[in-house]
């Protein structure tokens, strides 16, 4: 047999061997038995010295020609193998996906902090900056420099945890008025504050009191701020935190501090006004108290109300609490029950 | 204050329903809701009793014959004592709707026909304590005649429509009807008409019966009296007594009902005395002495007996020499009450400072609707004229035959306020553009007398707005009559601020973030706790601070720690089934520096982990929470701080509640900054909570540490190289120690050591443990040779045979 004819055969052997093959190994024995150095093509060749000079080019050509047709048989063939096998892999790895996860848990924030850090960032947008107070006051600060003096019947709604007779648990996050105002240095600006916190009053706790509870208070006090300024403000306010449609009113009320006074409601965000449950079926819900810092508040902390005006108000962060998402018992807040907690998962 | 539409009538035109007035007023000045009175009831007429027999088979029952306006007279019977014949009596027809559904229907009682019911006061809803005495117990009888078959409402004016005015404390001006009226009046821009009461100028006589001396004149701006004599007390016409009881005042006689009238109409509490039982002619306000004693006729429980009061010298009474005729402004003695046999009476007018009252009615529990003007304040412009009122109004209906001049015991002339404003700074106060004609048009309303000088306004406020002083009340006034819906929102103007929260709070909201990272829950707990809890962690030493005056033992200490409060969250939770509780808190301590009255605010973060920190699952075992797993959370936290400093956990067994075994302290750059470990067994049985692990730090301190500036390196591209290290060593020698020792040893290239392995037991020597560390070496700037490392190493070993005595393995 010519040499040329063994190359053949040994291509049309190879191939066949390779397609024929059904593990990896016998894969590589083939390449190896074939086309290594001790293989049958190599040996061929050896038999090169007994051909023609001017065919030797000819059959080089065709033994290397041959060489690469087996290895690509050997890798097409190799490459089939492997998709089987990683089909069978995947295949065996298939998992039942509806069996629980690794629980991988990330905590919840308590829901009165999500309701104040929402106001106070909202504030923040707007330029106030956040200034927590005391929870121990003076009484001077809780009360005389809110224009509440000693016997002002104010007083009354309010009972108050004393420490000695000039200190006290602050019943109002508006005691941090005085001290924000009179700290303020105006030639750089307006003061424009909110001062969240714990409060505290004399009331035995049930579903709609609690001696403990939160406040935010909101003051800015300028040369040019009105009432018109806010309810600007708490109107968008309200429609941050109730939403886009709310609609809020002013009534006149009274604070000692704030003159004018008034109570602010915002249109009921359940009914959109119409009137339900949540709103009493008036349409509104009393929200806040709001008004102009009076002018002995500020003129007791050295500022001029004829030149200076300022806009004062608070809320509850309980009040809004329970309103959005219909929390019936103040209570609930503080037993930190993790059921109650957790349902307020990303909320805010 | 309840307004009556028909009341208000006399003063004012009223076109509107009381829903829509009460909207409007609440929106111009004072919350307000409507009320409508006898709502559901029907078929109520007023009898007249023409014929009665005793019931047959009754010994009790009567049988009454009553004309109730119609052609036949109906027959009755009727159990009630006081029925008589000629009587004109509420009857309840056939059909008839009384209160809580109750209905009546004609029947028979014990064999006789029975067409509707003769009715109480109580049973058509007026509460028994506001019905005439005389009528509590029976029938209501009209004390004049009216029409049969009149609708007996009507008559007795419980279908009035009423406005209900809740007022805040500076209104106290419409706690009479005429100051109600010149608000209403102003809301609808209807200014009130009022008649000026008179006296029969015939009778009166320069009287001397009387002196008046009073002591504390600062606290007793005005004490008028007047006495009338051969009056003849009985029972008030009917348009009083329904006037009253529809104020929730029972009428009671027509000298008392008087006196509580023009306190309904003025604002102006009355007192009224029996001059003949007085004990002295010289009636004093003084302040009382301690323990001299006073009855009064209010009675807050118990309507048979007299409270015995006694009293203190900060109480001002009313006094005939000893005799105390009542506590000035609260309420009436009951030595020179006026009875049906009371034949001269003193009328006092007076003002009391309103401290002095709400103090004495709070102290004695006394609080009436005389306390609540005179604390709020009352018009001094009219004591004179309500007092004038008073004495007219008994005189139309007791008929005295002499009435004394004005006795006057202290009297303070009535100044208005004059205020002066800009219109202007009012426009700019309220962010609008009025024309001054328009707020001059709003104080007009209002009846208050302006004028107008360019841009200057002078405002004079009657008396009856004693709450008005100062130019940010003229603005009030304007703007809410304007009306709060004209005005339209803006935002402040004026130079820009940067908001945003202090360092500290960022520092925190940090902390509270990584906690929250690793799947802790936040709570809020209360500040005020047990004298026990405020105790059991009070770690820092922290002085207590405590209320004055706490209202239960449960909240009367300011908290020294965080702890308690997150134990009794576990507790509650774990009572519930909540088992496996991972929570957390910020919030303030309370630590008072000795011989301080106001403790330090310190910020701290605590958390408490309890139950499994994994469940029994599917593919995993359950595995119980360990000290390890609370240091893993106090560790990353840090992590997060920025503080440039080794924080080491020193054992400790000095925390009273703690387990002295599983409990370190937290040290940074030798200053204690907090502790965790796990609570006493004991702790843990008291307080019904699984084992749980605790932690906290002082924020405070850790935000003074955050100084660290980050520099950024570049990541190390050169290999590193480890080596192992097993070693055998006394149990009691601490892992820190050791971990401490490598690095002092092990060169600069040693950069981080890991513990792989701790063994204690079979095949160890007794006593010891066996410790196994993983140390890695790197030189960030160039490839580090075996040789280096294994000098590093040898240095490592070698103190750690010399300073521990450990055995290398």
């Amino acid at each position: 047999m010519s040499l040329n004819d063994k190359l053949k055969d040994l291509r049309a052997s190879g191939i066949d061997d390779a397609k024929r093959a059904e593990r990896i190994q016998e894969l590589n024995d083939l390449r190896v038995n074939l086309l290594g150095k001790k293989g049958p093509i190599t040996k061929a060749l050896r038999g090169m010295k007994d051909v023609p000079v001017e065919e030797r080019p000819e059959i080089g050509t065709l033994a290397n020609n041959v060489k690469k047709d087996i290895q690509a048989a050997i890798e097409e063939k190799m490459e089939e193998l492997n998709r089987k096998i990683v089909a069978k892999k995947l295949e065996e790895e298939t998992i039942d996906v509806t069996l629980p996860a690794q629980p991988n848990k990330y905590g919840t924030r308590h829901i009165l902090n999500q309701t104040i850090e929402d106001i106070e960032e909202f504030f923040i947008g707007l330029g106030y900056r956040v200034d927590a107070g005391h929870e121990v006051e003076e009484d001077h600060y809780n009360f005389e420099r809110l224009n509440i003096p000693q016997n002002h019947p104010a007083r009354d709604m309010q009972d108050t945890f004393y420490l000695t007779d000039e200190l006290l648990m602050r019943t109002q996050t508006s005691a941090q008025e005085g001290r924000d105002m009179e700290s303020h240095d105006f030639s750089k600006g307006p003061l424009k504050v909110i001062s969240p916190g714990v409060v505290y009053r004399r009331d035995d706790d049930d579903a709609t009191h609690s001696h403990q509870f939160h406040q935010i208070e909101g003051l800015v006090v300028d040369k040019n701020v009105s009432m018109a300024d806010l309810k600007g403000t708490l109107e968008a306010l309200c429609r941050h935190v109730f939403g886009a449609d709310r609609e809020i009113r002013f009534r006149p009320s009274y604070f000692p501090f704030t003159e004018p006074s008034v109570e602010v409601d915002v249109s009921c965000f359940n009914c959109g006004g119409e009137g339900c449950r949540i709103c009493k079926y008036t349409g509104w819900i009393e929200v806040l108290g709001a008004g102009l810092s009076h002018p002995n508040v500020l003129e007791m902390s050295g500022i001029d109300s004829t030149v200076y005006s300022g806009i004062a108000f608070g809320l509850g962060p309980e009040r809004f609490a329970m309103l959005k998402y219909g929390v019936n018992d103040i209570r609930d807040f503080y037993l930190n029950d993790v059921r109650f907690l957790e349902q307020f998962k990303g909320v805010n | 204050m309840k307004i009556s539409v028909n009341w208000l009538k006399e003063y004012i035109p009223v076109t509107h329903t009381v829903e829509e007035m009460a909207n409007k007023v609440s929106l111009t000045g004072i919350e307000s809701s409507p009320v409508h009175n006898g709502e559901g009831l029907d078929k109520l007429v007023v009898g007249h009793i023409t014929s009665i027999k005793s019931h047959p088979d009754s010994d009790h029952l009567n049988i009454t014959t009553v004309d109730v306006g119609e052609d036949e007279d109906i027959q009755i019977v009727c159990g009630a004592p006081n029925v008589a014949n000629d009587q004109y009596v509420i009857v309840a027809l056939h059909g008839a709707h009384l209160p809580e559904g109750k209905r009546i229907k004609r029947g028979k009682i014990r064999g006789q026909e029975s067409n509707g019911m003769i009715c109480g006061l109580d049973e058509i809803g007026v509460p028994v304590k506001y019905v005439p005495a005389a009528y509590q117990n029976g029938i209501y009888v009209f004390p004049e005649n009216i029409t049969p078959g009149t609708d007996a409402l009507e008559a007795l004016g419980l279908n009035d429509d009423m406005v209900d005015l809740d007022i805040t404390p500076n209104r106290a001006d419409t706690l009479g009807m005429h100051g109600a009226a010149w608000e209403i009046g102003a809301t609808y821009d209807e200014k009130p008409k009022f008649t000026k009461p008179s006296i029969d100028e015939s009778k009166v006589v320069d009287s001397n019966d009387l002196s008046v001396n009073i002591e504390n004149k600062e606290l007793v701006p005005d004490f008028l009296v007047r006495t009338l004599k051969n009056i003849t007390v009985g029972e008030s016409p009917l348009w009083m007594q329904r006037r009253l009881w529809n104020q929730n005042i029972q009428p009671v006689n027509n000298v008392i009902d008087a006196a509580n009238y023009v306190m309904i109409e003025y604002g102006q509490p009355i007192q009224a005395y029996d001059l003949d039982k007085l004990q002295d002619k010289h009636i004093t306000v003084r302040n009382a002495r301690s323990g001299e004693k006073f009855s009064t006729e209010l009675n807050n429980e118990d309507d048979e007996e007299n409270t015995n009061t006694i009293l203190n010298q900060n109480d001002l009474v009313v006094a005939a020499g000893d005799q105390i005729l009542g506590l000035a402004g609260v309420a009436g003695g009951i030595d020179a009450r006026v009875t049906n046999e009371t034949k001269n009476i003193v009328l006092e007018s007076a003002v009391y400072e309103g401290s002095v009252v709400r103090k004495a009615a709070q102290r004695h529990d006394l609080r009436g609707d005389a306390s609540n003007r005179f604390e709020k304040g009352v018009d001094n412009g009219a004591v004179s004229e309500a007092l004038v009122r008073a004495t007219q109004l008994v005189d139309e209906n007791a008929h005295a035959s002499e009435i004394s001049d004005e006795l006057v015991g202290i009297e303070t002339e009535a100044k208005p306020t004059v205020i002066k404003g800009k219109i202007s700074h009012i426009n700019h106060l309220m962010g609008l553009e009025l024309s001054s004609e328009e707020i001059m048009n709003i104080f007009d309303r209002l009846g208050f007398n302006a004028e107008l000088d360019n841009d200057d306004v002078t405002v004079t406020i009657p008396t009856r707005r004693w709450d008005m002083s100062i130019e940010a009340d003229l603005v009030e006034e304007v703007i809410r009559i304007y009306g709060y819906e004209n005005l339209k929102g803006t935002l402040p103007t004026g130079m820009e601020t940067s908001g945003g929260y202090s360092p500290k709070r960022e520092f925190s909201n940090k902390l509270r973030n990584v906690l929250l990272g690793q799947g802790m829950n936040e709570v809020i707990n209360f500040s005020l706790m047990n004298k026990k809890e405020a105790e059991d962690f009070n770690i820092i030493g922290a002085n207590y601070t405590k209320l004055l005056h706490p209202m239960t033992e449960d909240h009367e200490y300011l908290r020294t720690s965080l702890i308690p409060g997150l134990v009794n969250n576990i507790s509650y939770n774990q009572a519930r089934n909540n088992n496996d509780i991972s929570i957390f808190e910020q919030a303030r301590i309370f630590d008072r520096t000795e011989g301080l009255d106001r403790p330090d605010e310190i910020e701290y973060i605590a958390g408490a982990i309890s139950g499994n920190i994994a469940l029994d699952s599917w593919n995993t075992e359950s595995k119980k929470v360990d000290f390890y797993d609370v240091k893993g959370i106090v560790e990353e936290l840090l992590s997060f701080t920025n503080i440039d400093a080794n924080f080491e956990y020193h054992a400790t067994n000095k925390i009273s509640n703690l387990h002295p075994g599983q409990t370190a302290e937290i040290i940074a750059d030798g200053q204690s900054i907090g502790f965790v470990g796990k609570l006493h067994p004991d702790y843990q049985n008291e307080h019904n909570v699984d084992e749980a692990f605790v932690f906290e730090l002082n924020v405070d301190t850790l935000f003074g540490m955050a100084k660290k500036n980050v520099q950024a390196k570049t990541a190390p591209k050169y290999p590193s190289i480890s080596r192992d290290l097993a070693i055998l060593v006394n149990k009691d020698i601490e892992s820190g120690s050791i971990v401490k020792d490598i690095f002092n040893n092990g060169g600069k290239y040693l950069i981080d050591v890991n513990i792989f392995d701790v063994y204690q037991g079979v095949n160890i020597k007794p006593n010891h443990k066996s410790l196994g560390y993983h140390l890695v070496f790197q030189n960030p700037e160039d490839t580090l040779t075996d040789d280096t490392v294994e000098k590093a190493f040898d240095g490592v070993k070698a103190s750690l045979v010399q300073k521990f005595n450990v055995e290398i393995r």
